[in-house]
């Protein structure tokens, strides 16, 4: 029996490679609202609609949902079979996520290096982007993988 | 509204800094602590689509060599910058990123987390007339003193005076 696939393997992972994550996700008031303050993030331009009234127009997405959103919509084909995250870099949000947006998210494979004979580190390059096509999102991600036991 | 109304009469309990409240080296030891839950994180990893089985299947986090299911990194990352808010950046101001997240050490589901950060650096930016840009550390610890995760965050942060922006670089 396997609780995970097969095609996402360290040994399955080639530098250049770029990925199309065919799930979106449509953001709504739970996902933001919900864990915005699920995280204590007290900032209330994320939950209040009329502190933002005269400057943003409607509640802000918190960055950390778009980011675990984004990576989550990467999550089953880049660290499904993961054994360990390990780290993000050069995070940048790129613009302003709201409720009703839509996200898709894009990886390239940037590195790939061999750890020891049952794991290796992958490090992905994300993109997320909107219905619009513009970019929300992009950072990289470094992630211990499982090998492929022959 | 009469003057003797409770509208009248109260005062904003202000939270929050500006950019001329932040010092470089300046620690902040942020407020509350949390305890991650079964319910945060498999909440959490099943509403964000992180389909990695560690999260939310304990029996596979037991056959990968845990005791408990694994807390989802994003959500560390997540808590521990939620905590950081109060102080840092709820005076105003937009995200603007993050470098150098290292996730040193897992957590498992009933360990609790507490944040601290510290200044590194602020200046002022040439095009924002209303707030400078300030970068913390910001640290998370288990309930044991390790330190499971850390990471630079920049933002803008709102002037208390908007004369800060000429005053700081003339």
């Amino acid at each position: 029996m396997s609780l995970t696939g097969n095609n996402n393997y360290f040994d399955n992972f080639e530098v250049g490679q770029v990925m199309k994550h065919v799930r979106g996700k449509t953001m709504c008031e739970n996902d933001n609202v919900g864990i915005t303050l699920q995280v204590l993030n007290t900032a209330d331009a994320h939950f209040n609609e009329e502190a933002v009234k005269d400057s943003f127009g409607k509640r802000l997405q918190f960055g950390g949902v778009t980011i675990s959103m984004i990576i989550g919509l990467t999550m089953q084909d880049t660290g499904e079979n993961a054994i360990r995250e390990l780290g993000l870099n050069k995070i940048r949000l790129k613009s302003s996520v709201f409720h009703g947006d839509t996200l898709f998210a894009y990886s390239e494979v940037l590195a790939t290096k061999e750890v020891d004979s049952q794991s290796g580190e992958i490090t992905f390059k994300h993109w997320g982007v909107n219905q619009n096509d513009d970019i929300v999102f992009e950072g990289e991600r470094r992630v211990l993988i499982k090998r492929k036991i022959a | 509204m009469s003057e003797d109304d409770f509208r009248q009469r109260a005062i904003p309990v202000i939270k929050g800094n500006k950019f001329e409240d932040f010092i470089e080296d300046q620690v902040f030891e942020h407020h509350w602590g949390r305890t991650i839950t079964d319910g945060d994180n498999t909440g959490f990893s099943t509403q964000t689509l992180s389909f990695n089985p560690l999260y939310f299947n304990e029996p596979y986090a037991q056959s990968m060599g845990h005791d408990k299911m694994v807390v989802n990194p994003l959500l560390v990352f997540n808590t521990t910058f939620g905590m950081s808010v109060e102080d840092l950046s709820e005076g105003g101001g937009l995200f603007l990123g993050v470098d150098d997240c290292e996730f040193i050490e897992p957590m498992h589901v009933g360990d609790t987390l507490t944040a601290r950060s510290t200044v590194i650096k602020k200046r002022i930016s040439k095009s924002n007339k209303t707030a400078g840009i300030v970068t913390w550390r910001t640290q998370g610890y288990n309930q044991h003193g390790t330190l499971v995760i850390q990471f630079l965050r920049t933002n803008f942060v709102r002037f208390r005076d908007p004369s800060t922006a000429t005053e700081a670089s003339s």
